[in-house]
């Protein structure tokens, strides 16, 4: 297993190196920070610009691929990846916001994979009825909502809830509120940031394992050894939960895995919108800033947390299947 | 039945009077016949249909364009004048929208076809070929799923002036991005479909007549991964349409003074509670296409769907001439 | 404890199912099980489907009852709706009486205490049966858990490695904790029984227990069911569609046709004397293994009736050669035949029908085709297919994730045999024996291969240029085993026809014209060419593949498993369609099957393959009637026959264990692990087997048979690779079965 694994990884470093590198080219070959340098007031002279650009390594003579070779021996030899045109270190920038992300994500991530699976087992039982229509549909609806536009309803509900009561019960920007004593004050400070983009992420993240869970679910549940368990003595419904839910759980932990990338892809969409200082937001706000160097890091995370999901996914499997169990 | 050899003539007058008639009623119209039973799923192409003429000559309803300012208008409710009154510009709205509608359509549709296009391209290639190849495709389809389409996007259409952006309108940009991140779901899928085909006895007995490789990829293969090419394409489209909503909303993908659904919806999020019509109009749009998109795909799926509970006549009829074949 | 329930209903006014058990041949009492008038109806989107239609049985305790029917007879549905295991949507009435007690309309619930207790289940397929995530153990555990909830862990791990053991499966103990996957299907099928009678079931339910399985593992999970029979003293309720398979273990047999039972007796009554054409016609259907005198099968023309409509005649009538007007007129009954009141048959013609009325008369079976070929010696016969020391072997790797080497399989290791003209030649051996590997090498070609393959007179070694092999690949055909996923769903009959024709650069005309042909010699209409693959029946399909592989006018057709897929009698008329096309086209076969009786029906020559190797070949007749191979001799002996009092009597040879392992494959006598003789043999001799790989040689006449004959006898057509022939073989594979043991009136 472990070899297995180290095998993976092997492939994934690899496969990370190449999108990073085709990342690093895309970004150098299209940002220009000194075009935005030369707008600033009073105008600095193109002399001035280059100089100051070439002290924080981004310098715009170099050719792409010298650029690359400069940036990639930093990493190497000193995992310095590099810094932004302001001066600010990318390392340094990085850790904090890594962090906040993590945090929003969370919650959320396991809130959309109890209530999708949950929900999904849930209609599966009720096939066709009442319940499982609504619970359905609902998951098809948020398939054709943009998760932006989403989280930007959910934004506005809670502003009109705050505006029907009155007061400021929900934030629905920002992670919290500065100067607050450490204790309950804070605690309760926290609740009310995390609480609009975490239900705003799950909104819109359990519909597909809603569905994929009622699917597998009921795939299995005339499978021969349901019956089985049944002809041993079972009722139905327990045969069914104690052997049909356990076989769909194989394809559900896979997908799983990969719920972790997509959800941090959401992220994007979800910092940009509840204004939370991850690194979702910091990517997109540096590239409208030319930041070759924050740019790649932030694809470089993204390929990063993607191969995780994959390994995990591998993982997740070889745990419920021991069908794939490596001797 | 024992003389072999013979051709019996009047058995060959029969076959050729039996050439036209319609003993056999053919695939593709029972599915056509499927998907016309299935209301939702008409109603969704009616509904997405409409709207795609409506985005080619809304135009021609309206004095107004979206380029004109009328700055006797700014910010106002609809009107008859201006139907979905102005933005806080001065520019028609209803001009905007049906702009805005075409260029989402033409988006989804563009990059809903070339996307599948490739997809089937590449992964028959994949399965077709095999061995190294497929390892080396497959690794290059892996690095690509890996990479955030979202912050290549963000690269790609705010660069510095130079380069692409230059030269192309933002939306074609988009497309191309797009493109190039949204194939690879479908390639994946097609090459084990083919592979899995490539296993099954039919086309192993056209390999041992001798049939060539291509005409099997053609007469074997394709109609028979046809039905998930279908399927693909319509949520190829509405993965697009979504995509570029999504992608314009947060304000990179399409830039003003291009317009489309997402840039509508986002430039209008900060006044929403002030001018409520500037986002709902776009948004609602927004839902019917996707909506009616989803509305078919699952009428289609239905549709393709060899063991769909929704039978109608055409399966009962198969049924009643197989009982008339055994009772002769 | 349910006694008083018991009591209780007696005191009910009498419904008409109930009036019928009173009514029955058995006191109620007698019978562990009884069912009367059951009827099963399933609403499907075409109508309801009246799927079982009035079934009556009992079953006396200890005994054992063979339902037989082919597949959509209503079998596989009565064992459900008796064991409660049918959709909620299927409208079950009648009476099922367990001991006494009635179990229709109980809740799933109050079912539960039955099922798994005093009524278990074998169901057919064990690759699907088992759940895949959990241990065996664990699953066999849970079914002791269910109704000993006061069983300590100890105890019941104890009894679970007691049932593995019973049910002959090696160190159980550490098996225990083995997936199912880590099983192979009848090691599968043997926990299923394990399964089934950890609580001592009174009454056991074998639902085509042993149709997935290769012949030798058949024979051994019977003998697992005999034996837990013996230990539980269970009644058993067998269900199947080979007559063979019954025959030595039932006492009594239900025979039934579209949901209905239309013979039932005592299993003599039903072998040697039918009264229904239909169980006559399934008696005639099956090819004998042990029967060397070559007659057509009785083929059973039509299909099944579909059960949407209610019958206004006799089921059978449309597809019965004896079928009057009278027949039409209303269903039969059951009623006692002539010769004894337990034998019912549902036939008004029953009376005139009986053991001494010849089944090829009635069903009007074909004569046997006789081929211009079988009056030319087989030296002077021109070669179609040569095969010289062919080789396949694959890296053995292990891991489903992470592929790892760990060996080599030689799944074909140094074949040689030809085929000459109009003969058909069979390779048998169970799965993992490289039949189908080699047909995959015969079919695909190439010039690279390990071995000569020599088609047509062409080699594979001069077949570089496309030319060459499109000469080869037009001497060569093949049929596959599922006639379903050879056809293109989306080709009509006419483009599956036509595809091998076009190919050839055939004008349309004349294919039009060749296609008609195919139809009539394959016994198609040939009207019937626009329509689709699923608009036909099984049969119909495979003769639609027939009709493909022989559209360019093959010399040899290779026949994948041709029938296996087909009910029985349907099979009757695709292996007489065979006969028929080898004798009048002049074709040979190279035929793979595992029923060996399709075997010795249909061929001239047979192959019998044990890991890669041939371990025995010859003239069908001399290798089945003296086989000298100790496997071709267990293969053989692990046939059931339709004949109820030869079975009974007929001593077994049961081998151990499955197909080894490739890998384990030892250097001298692949067959020596599992092998009856070796197993006897002194220590000294065992050397020799595992040391030395046994040759290939030809049987010789014996000393005797060659001093008294005045001429040199010419060799004979059999040769065969084992030391020992003669040896003894090892008693504990030898299994005899007394007639009186189990079969006492």
């Amino acid at each position: 297993m472990l070899r297995y694994l180290a095998k993976r990884g092997i492939t994934y470093v690899f496969m990370i190196f190449l999108t990073t590198s085709a990342g690093y080219f895309l970004a150098v070959s299209s940002l220009k920070p000194a075009l935005l340098e030369q707008e600033r007031i009073p105008r600095p002279t193109p002399e001035q610009v280059a100089n100051s650009m070439r002290l924080k390594g981004l310098d715009p003579d170099l050719s792409p691929w010298e650029r690359y070779v400069e940036w990639l021996t930093a990493i190497v030899t000193r995992w310095d990846w590099g810094r932004s045109p302001n001066g600010a270190f990318i390392n340094a920038e990085f850790g904090d916001r890594v962090w906040i992300s993590t945090r929003l994500f969370l919650a959320s991530i396991v809130l959309t994979l109890v209530i999708g699976v949950a929900l999904g087992v849930y209609s599966a039982a009720r096939q066709y009825k009442f319940q499982d229509r609504v619970i359905t549909s609902y998951s098809y609806l948020a398939y054709i909502v943009p998760a932006p536009i989403a989280y930007f309803l959910v934004q506005l509900g809670a502003i009109n809830i705050n505006e029907t009561v009155g007061e400021r019960i929900f934030f629905v920007t920002g992670i919290s509120t500065p100067g607050l004593e450490p204790g309950w004050a804070q605690f309760i400070d926290m609740l009310a940031h995390y609480a609009v983009p975490t239900v705003a992420i799950t909104l819109v993240g359990w519909g597909s394992y809603q569905i994929a869970q009622r699917q597998y679910l009921l795939d299995n549940v005339n499978a021969d050894f349901v019956r089985t368990a049944r002809a041993k003595g079972l009722t139905r419904n327990q045969a069914i939960s104690r052997h049909a839910l356990r076989v769909s759980f194989i394809p559900v932990a896979q997908s799983i895995a990969f719920t972790i990338p997509a959800i941090f892809a959401g992220g994007f969409f979800a910092e940009k919108i509840f204004a939370w200082p991850g690194v979702g937001s910091w990517s997109i706000d540096a590239i409208s800033l030319q930041d070759v160097n924050a740019a790649t890091a932030t694809l470089a995370y993204g390929s990063v947390i993607f191969a995780l999901g994959a390994i995990l996914a591998d993982f997740a499997t070889t745990l419920v299947d021991p069908r794939v169990r490596v001797q | 039945m024992t003389n072999l050899n013979a051709v019996d003539p009047a058995a060959v007058a029969q076959d050729a009077h039996l050439e036209g008639a319609d003993v056999v009623i053919g695939k593709n119209t029972i599915i056509f016949r499927r998907f016309m039973r299935n209301k939702t799923a008409v109603a969704g192409l009616a509904i997405f249909l409409a709207l795609t003429v409506f985005s080619f000559v809304g135009g021609y309803f309206t004095q107004w364009d979206k380029e004109t300012i009328d700055p006797f208008n700014i910010g106002m409710p609809p009107s008859a004048e201006h139907y979905l009154g102005t933005s806080q510009a001065g520019i028609d709205l209803y001009a905007m929208t049906v702009e805005g509608t075409r260029i989402s359509i033409l988006i989804g549709l563009i990059v809903g076809l070339v996307s599948v296009l490739v997809a089937a391209v590449y992964g028959c290639t994949m399965a077709y070929f095999g061995g190294k190849v497929d390892k080396v495709m497959l690794f290059i389809l892996e690095a690509l799923i890996m990479m955030p389409a979202l912050l290549v996007v963000a690269v790609a259409t705010s660069g510095g002036g130079e380069g692409l952006k230059r030269d192309l309108p933002s939306w074609l940009l988009l497309i191309i991005v797009l493109l190039v991140f949204s194939w690879m779901g479908t390639a994946r899928l097609i090459r084990s479909l083919s592979m899995s085909l490539m296993q099954r006895d039919f086309v192993k007995a056209s390999q041992y007549m001798g049939v060539p490789a291509r005409r099997i990829v053609w007469r074997h293969l394709v109609p028979n991964i046809g039905s998930l090419l279908v399927l693909d394409i319509t949520r190829g489209v509405t993965g697009a349409i979504l995509a570029e909503v999504a992608f314009s909303f947060i304000g990179i993908g399409i830039k003003v003074p291009d317009v489309s659904l997402g840039v509508l919806i986002g430039g209008a999020t900060s006044q929403v509670q002030t001018f409520p019509w500037m986002f709902w109009v776009p948004l609602t749009v927004m839902f019917l296409l996707t909506g009616s998109l989803a509305m078919m795909n699952d009428g289609l799926r239905d549709a393709f769907d060899p063991s769909s509970s929704s039978s109608g006549s055409a399966k009962k009829r198969a049924l009643k001439t197989r009982v008339k074949g055994n009772a002769s | 404890m349910s006694s008083e329930i018991a009591a209780g209903r007696v005191e009910q006014p009498q419904s008409p199912a109930e009036r019928l058990h009173v009514a029955g041949l058995h006191a109620p009492s007698d019978a562990i099980l009884s069912v009367r008038d059951l009827n099963v109806r399933f609403n499907t989107e075409n109508g309801i489907v009246h799927a079982v239609r009035g079934v009556d049985f009992d079953l006396m305790p200890g005994k054992t009852l063979g339902i037989v029917g082919e597949s959509g007879s209503g079998k596989s549905v009565t064992s459900l709706a008796i064991m409660g295991l049918l959709p909620t949507t299927a409208e079950v009435t009648g009476s099922v009486r367990l001991k006494g007690k009635e179990l229709l309309g109980l809740s799933d619930k109050a079912m539960c205490e039955y099922r798994g207790n005093e009524l278990a289940m074998v169901f057919q397929d064990p690759l699907s049966s088992l759940t895949p995530v959990y241990t065996v153990g664990t699953q066999i555990i849970e079914a002791l858990t269910i109704h000993n909830p006061g069983m300590s862990k100890q105890t019941k791990e104890a009894r679970a490695v007691e049932l593995l053991a019973m049910v002959g499966i090696p160190s159980p103990k550490e098996r225990l904790r083995a997936f199912p996957h880590e099983f192979s299907g009848g090691m599968r099928q043997r926990v299923m029984i394990a399964i089934a009678i950890a609580n001592n079931p009174r009454v056991l339910i074998a639902d085509e227990p042993t149709t997935a399985l290769d012949v030798t593992i058949q024979a051994q999970v019977l003998e697992v069911l005999h034996t837990a029979q013996e230990e539980t003293g269970a009644a058993v309720v067998m269900i199947t569609h080979d007559l063979g398979v019954v025959a030595g273990m039932a006492d009594d047999i239900m025979v039934m046709y579209a949901g209905r039972p239309v013979e039932t007796g005592a299993v003599d009554d039903i072998y040697y004397n039918p009264r229904m054409p239909y169980t006559m016609g399934l008696l005639g259907a099956v090819p004998r293994v042990d029967v060397a005198e070559k007659s057509s099968l009785v083929p059973i023309e039509g299909m099944p009736p579909n059960l949407i409509h209610p019958p206004t005649g006799c089921s059978f009538a449309p597809r019965c050669p004896l079928a009057s007007d009278a027949c039409l007129e209303g269903e039969p009954a059951l009623a006692p035949v002539p010769d004894g009141p337990l034998h019912l048959a549902a036939c008004i013609k029953s009376g005139s029908l009986g053991g001494d009325v010849d089944v090829l008369d009635v069903f009007a079976a074909p004569p046997v085709p006789v081929s211009r070929f079988d009056a030319i010696p087989r030296e002077e016969r021109a070669t179609v297919l040569q095969l010289k020391d062919v080789r396949k072997h694959f890296p053995l790797t292990r891991g489903a994730l992470l592929k790892k080497r760990i060996g080599t399989v030689k799944a074909v290791d140094g074949l040689t045999f030809d085929i000459r003209e109009g003969e058909c030649f069979s390779i048998v051996g169970e799965s993992g024996s490289g039949k189908t590997t080699t047909l995959l090498e015969i079919m695909e070609f190439h010039k690279d291969q390990d071995g000569e393959v020599v088609i047509g007179g062409i080699s594979n070694k001069k077949a570089a240029d496309a030319r060459a092999k499109s000469a080869m690949r037009r001497e060569l055909q093949m049929v596959f085993q599922d006639p379903t996923g050879a056809l293109d769903p989306r080709f009509t009959v006419y483009e599956v026809l036509a595809e091998p024709l076009q190919n050839a650069g055939m004008e349309k005309p004349a294919i039009r014209k060749r296609i008609m042909e195919l139809m009539k010699l394959v016994g198609l209409q040939p009207d019937h060419v626009n329509r689709f693959p699923n608009q036909f029946s099984g049969g119909q399909r495979q003769r639609i593949g027939i009709a493909r592989a022989l559209a360019v006018n093959p010399k040899l057709v290779v026949l994948d498993e041709p029938v296996s897929a087909l009910d029985v009698s349907v099979q009757a008329g695709v292996i007489n369609l065979l006969d028929k096309l080898r004798a009048e086209l002049g074709l040979s076969y190279l035929l793979v099957a595992h029923d060996l009786s399709v075997v010795r029906h249909i061929s001239n020559r047979v192959a019998v393959m044990y890991l890669g190797k041939i371990v025995e070949i010859g003239e069908v007749d001399r290798v089945f009637d003296n086989p000298r191979h100790p496997y071709t001799r267990a293969l053989l002996s692990a046939i059931p026959v339709p004949d109820p009092q030869l079975e009974r009597t007929r001593e077994r040879i049961i081998l151990q264990g499955d197909l080894p392992s490739p890998l384990d494959a030892p250097k001298g006598c692949n067959f020596a692990t599992r092998c009856p003789v070796f197993a006897a043999l002194p220590k000294t001799k065992q050397e020799k087997c595992l040391t030395l790989e046994p040759p290939l040689l030809p049987v010789t006449p014996s000393p005797a048979a060659q001093t008294l004959a005045a001429d040199p006898l010419p060799a004979l057509d059999q040769r065969f690779a084992c030391f020992f022939p003669d040896g003894e073989i090892d008693e504990d594979m030898l299994v005899v079965h007394e007639a009186a043991d189990h079969h006492a009136p």
